[in-house]
C-alpha cells in the first residue's frame, strides 16, 4: 500500500524533482501522512473492542453505581431514591471505620516494604548475573500468581496452625501461632503475601536501572564515592520517576486488594475483622446483606480516597521526582 | 524517563502491549459470543443449585442422572458450592437475572428472596408438583403471605454429635443426655481435654451458630426471634450463653480461639469429629451421615444439655432446606416437575436418604426407614425420640436473618480472642442483629 502511494506521487509530479526542493519535501511527507492515517485506523480498530468494553463493562456500571449510591437498591427488588442517606450512614458505621483502618495499615506498610524489596532485588539482578532472564522470570512469577485464588488458598495452608511455617518453626523448637487465624497476625500474613509479589515493580526498576548512564558511576568511583553514596546520590535520584510510577500503581493496587483477604478469611474478614479490607466489607454489604445502595456509596468513597491519594502523590512529586532535564 | 509523560521511548515500548491487549480483548469477546446459550427447541435445560459437602454433591448428581433418564426432554445441570459461598453466589446471580431455575433455600433467607419477588409461587404448579404427602409439621413452613415459596426437603434438629471412641480414649463416660445440665456439659468437655493432654478437644466451639443459642433461649422460655421478627431474648440470657464458651476456653474444653477459626473455616469435613480430634460438636441431625463417613466412626447424636434444667425443652424441628424455583425461570413447569421428582419419587429418596433432613414426604420417609445406613438410621430414630418432647416450632426468621450468620461468627471471634467479655459480646450481638433485621 505504501509502495502504491509512493509510485502515484512520483507519477503525477514528473521526474524533475531535483529542481524544486520544497515540493520534494512535501512529496516526501505525503506518503508518511497516509501511512500514519492507516496506522491510526489500525490502532482504532484494535482499540475498538477495548473502547466497547470500557463503555459497556466499565462506564455503564460505573454510572449506574453512582445512581444506586443514592438509593436503597437491594439487588433483588425495587429501589427508591434516598438522597445522601447512604453517605450519612458511613459516618456512624463502626465496621466501615475499622475496615478503613485495616486498609490504610495494609497500604502504608505493605507498599513501602514491597517497593524496597523490589528495588533491592532489581539492584542485585542489575549487576549482570549470568542467567538474568531466568532470575527475572522466577522473581516475576509471584506477581502473576499473587492475586490468584490458588495462591491465597496455598497461603492459608502454609500459614495455618499446622502449616509449613509452623512445621519449620517446630523444628527449631518454636511453637508457632495460627498465623492467619489469629487477629494479631492475620493482617501481617497478608502484608507478607503482598510484599512477596514484588516482581512487577522489580522488573520496572530493573528497566530503570538499565537506563542510568554508567559514566555517572564511573565518575563517582574515580572521585572515591562509597557504594552507599553512589546509591543515594546517583541511583535514587535517577530512579525517582520510576519509584514514583511504582508508588502510584502499587498504592492504587493495594487499596483495591480483595482476593487474598476474601480467600484467606473465608469471606468473613475475620478473625475479629482483622482482615476486613475495605473492598471485602463493601462486598459483604452488597452481596451478603443485600445492601447494594450502601455498597455503591462505599465504592464511590473508595474511588475518592484513591483519587485523593493519587492527586497528592502527583502534587508531591514536584518536590522529589527528578526527570533529569 | 517520565513514565507518565508518554515520552518517545516509553511509547515505543507500550505499543506491543496495546496490540496484545487488543488481541486478547478481541479473543475474549469472540469467546463470550460463542459461549452464549444456544437452547435447541427439543431439550429444556434447567440449572439446579445447592450447597453442601462432598457426599451430597455425588448423591445429587446421581439423582439428576435418574431424573434425566426418566425425562429425556429435560436436562438438569448441577451448580453446587459450599454453604459459605452459596449465598453470595445466589444473590449475585439473582441480581443479574441469572438465578438457577431450581435452588435450595433456607429458613433464614426465604423471606428475603420471597418477599422481594425472586421466588415463584409453587402452589400454581399443582399439575406437576404434588404436595399432598408433606408432613403437616413442616408443610406450611415455606408459605409466606399465602404464597408457597419453598417446599421443605425434610426435617432436622440441631443437636450434639458425640464420638464414643473419643470418650473411651479419654476415659470419660458418655453423658446421660436426657438429664445432663450445662454444667455437666462444660465439665465433661474440660475433662476430656485434660485427660488426653489436649490431644482431643472436648467440644468444638458452639458459638459459631446461632441455632444453638436459640435452643438455649427457648429452654428459658425465650426465643431468638418473636413472631413479629423482633428479638425475643434478654441480654442476660445471651451473656450466660457466652459465659459457657468462656468457661470452656479457660478450662481447655474447646480448641483455642485461633484453632476454632481454622476448624470453622474448614466446614463439616474439617470438624473435630471428622478429623478424629475431638469428642463433641454441634451440628444438624442430617449432617450425621456425612460426618460419620468422614470420621470413619459411629458418631452418636445427643440431646442438648439443659433440656430438663429450666422451665421447658428448647430443641425444635426445623425444615432442613427448601426447594425453590426462580420467579424468572423460563421453564417453571419443568422445574416444578424436577422438584416433584426430588420430593415424591422413591428413586430420589433412596439416594438422598436423610441427607436433606428426614424426608418431609411421609410416604418416602416410611419407604426409606427400613433400609437406611446405620448413621441415617440413628438420626431418624433420634428425631423420632425427641419429637415427643418438643414443645413448639419457631416463627419464621425476619428479613436480614441471613446476616446474623456473619454477626454470630464475628462476635464469637471477638469473645474467643478476649476482645469482648461475655456481657459485651451479648451487647454487640443484640445491637448488630437488631440493625440487620431492622428491629432496633
Amino acid at each position: 500500500m505504501t509502495a502504491l502511494l509512493h509510485s502515484k506521487a512520483g507519477a503525477s509530479d514528473g521526474p524533475d524533482t531535483g529542481a524544486r526542493p520544497p515540493r520534494t519535501r512535501r512529496r516526501a511527507a505525503a506518503p508518511r501522512k497516509g501511512e500514519r492515517r492507516y496506522e491510526n485506523l489500525a490502532a482504532l480498530g484494535f482499540l475498538g473492542p477495548w473502547f466497547l468494553g470500557l463503555a459497556l463493562i466499565t462506564a455503564g456500571p460505573l454510572l449506574a453505581s453512582l445512581y444506586f449510591s443514592f438509593t436503597d437498591y437491594n439487588l433483588i427488588g425495587e429501589h427508591q431514591w434516598v438522597g445522601g442517606e447512604n453517605y450519612e450512614r458511613m459516618l456512624t458505621d463502626t465496621r466501615l471505620h475499622s475496615a478503613l483502618k485495616v486498609t490504610f495499615v495494609y497500604v502504608f506498610v505493605s507498599v513501602p516494604l514491597q517497593l524496597a524489596m523490589a528495588l533491592a532485588l532489581a539492584m542485585v539482578l542489575d549487576r549482570g548475573l549470568r542467567g538474568l532472564p531466568l532470575y527475572r522470570s522466577v522473581y516475576y512469577l509471584p506477581s502473576l500468581l499473587g492475586g490468584s485464588v490458588a495462591v491465597a488458598i496455598l497461603w492459608r495452608q502454609v500459614f495455618g496452625a499446622e502449616g509449613l511455617i509452623n512445621q519449620v518453626l517446630a523444628f527449631f523448637g518454636i511453637q508457632g501461632e495460627g498465623w492467619v487465624s489469629h487477629p494479631d497476625y492475620a493482617l501481617g500474613t497478608l502484608i507478607v503475601l503482598n510484599v512477596w509479589t514484588f516482581g512487577a515493580p522489580m522488573v520496572i526498576f530493573l528497566a530503570g536501572l538499565r537506563q542510568i548512564p554508567a559514566m555517572y558511576y564511573e565518575a563517582a568511583a574515580v572521585d572515591g564515592a562509597s557504594p552507599m553514596r553512589r546509591f543515594w546520590h546517583i541511583t535514587v535520584p535517577m530512579l525517582t520517576p520510576i519509584i514514583f510510577f511504582n508508588l502510584v500503581l502499587q498504592i492504587i493496587n493495594a487499596f483495591q486488594t480483595f482476593t487474598q483477604a476474601f480467600i484467606v478469611s473465608g469471606g468473613t474478614g475475620g478473625p475479629s475483622d482483622s482482615t476486613l479490607f475495605y473492598t471485602l466489607y463493601l462486598y459483604q454489604r452488597g452481596f451478603g446483606a443485600f445492601d447494594m445502595g450502601y455498597a455503591s456509596a462505599m465504592a464511590w468513597l473508595l474511588l475518592m480516597i484513591i483519587g485523593g491519594f493519587t492527586a497528592v502523590n502527583f502534587l508531591a512529586s514536584k518536590f522529589w521526582v527528578f526527570y533529569g532535564d | 524517563m517520565n513514565p507518565f509523560s508518554g515520552s518517545a521511548p516509553a511509547r515505543r515500548r507500550r505499543r506491543p502491549l496495546l496490540a496484545t491487549t487488543a488481541a486478547v480483548a478481541a479473543l475474549v469477546m469472540a469467546a463470550t459470543a460463542c459461549g452464549s446459550s444456544e437452547s435447541d427447541g427439543d431439550v429444556v435445560e434447567l440449572r439446579f443449585s445447592w450447597w453442601g459437602a462432598d457426599d451430597r454433591h455425588s448423591t445429587m448428581q446421581e439423582a439428576i442422572d435418574v431424573f434425566e433418564e426418566q425425562n429425556p426432554g429435560i436436562k438438569v445441570s448441577p451448580d453446587y458450592t459450599d454453604w459459605g459461598s452459596y449465598w453470595d453466589r445466589l444473590a449475585t446471580s439473582t441480581a443479574a437475572n441469572d438465578a438457577p431455575d431450581i435452588f435450595m433455600q433456607e429458613e433464614r433467607y426465604l423471606r428475603e428472596y420471597g418477599q422481594r419477588g425472586a421466588l415463584a409461587d409453587l402452589s400454581q404448579y399443582g399439575d406437576q408438583l404434588d404436595l399432598s404427602a408433606l408432613d403437616p409439621l413442616v408443610a406450611e413452613t415455606g408459605v409466606l403471605d399465602g404464597q408457597t415459596f419453598g417446599i421443605p426437603t425434610g426435617v432436622n434438629a440441631y443437636a450434639i454429635m458425640a464420638d464414643p471412641q473419643a470418650f473411651e480414649e479419654a476415659g470419660v463416660e458418655m453423658p446421660d443426655d436426657t438429664s445432663w445440665t450445662w454444667d455437666d456439659y462444660v465439665e465433661i468437655a474440660n475433662e476430656i481435654s485434660e485427660a488426653t493432654d489436649g490431644e482431643l478437644a472436648g467440644v468444638q466451639s458452639m458459638a459459631y451458630n446461632e441455632s444453638g443459642f436459640q435452643i438455649f433461649a427457648r429452654q428459658r422460655g425465650e426465643n431468638l426471634y418473636a413472631e413479629d421478627g423482633t428479638l425475643a431474648f434478654s441480654k442476660e440470657t445471651m451473656t450466660s450463653w457466652f459465659e459457657i464458651t468462656e468457661r470452656l476456653l479457660e478450662g481447655g474444653g474447646q480448641p483455642s480461639a485461633s484453632e476454632s477459626v481454622e476448624i470453622e473455616a474448614g466446614g463439616p469435613d474439617q470438624s473435630v469429629l471428622s478429623t478424629n480430634q475431638g469428642a463433641m460438636a454441634h451440628f444438624w441431625t442430617n449432617q450425621l451421615g456425612g460426618i460419620s463417613e468422614s470420621s470413619g466412626r459411629d458418631i452418636e447424636l445427643l440431646r442438648y444439655p439443659g433440656e430438663t434444667e429450666h422451665e421447658r425443652t428448647g430443641m425444635y424441628l426445623k425444615p432442613a432446606m427448601f426447594y425453590a424455583v426462580s420467579a424468572n425461570s423460563e421453564h417453571p413447569e419443568e422445574a416444578a416437575k424436577f422438584v416433584d421428582f426430588m420430593l415424591n419419587s422413591e428413586d430420589a429418596a433412596e439416594l438422598t436418604l436423610s441427607d436433606l433432613g428426614l424426608p418431609s414426604n411421609v410416604d418416602m420417609r416410611e419407604h426409606i426407614l427400613g433400609d437406611l445406613p446405620p448413621a441415617d438410621e440413628r438420626s431418624a430414630a433420634f428425631l423420632e425420640e425427641i419429637t415427643e418432647d418438643i414443645v413448639d416450632g419457631n416463627p419464621p426468621p425476619p428479613i436480614g436473618a441471613g446476616e446474623v450468620v456473619e454477626i454470630t461468627k464475628r462476635t464469637s471471634d471477638d469473645l474467643g480472642f478476649g476482645d469482648l467479655t461475655p456481657e459485651e459480646a451479648a451487647e454487640q450481638f443484640v445491637n448488630d442483629v437488631s440493625e440487620a433485621t431492622g428491629s432496633s
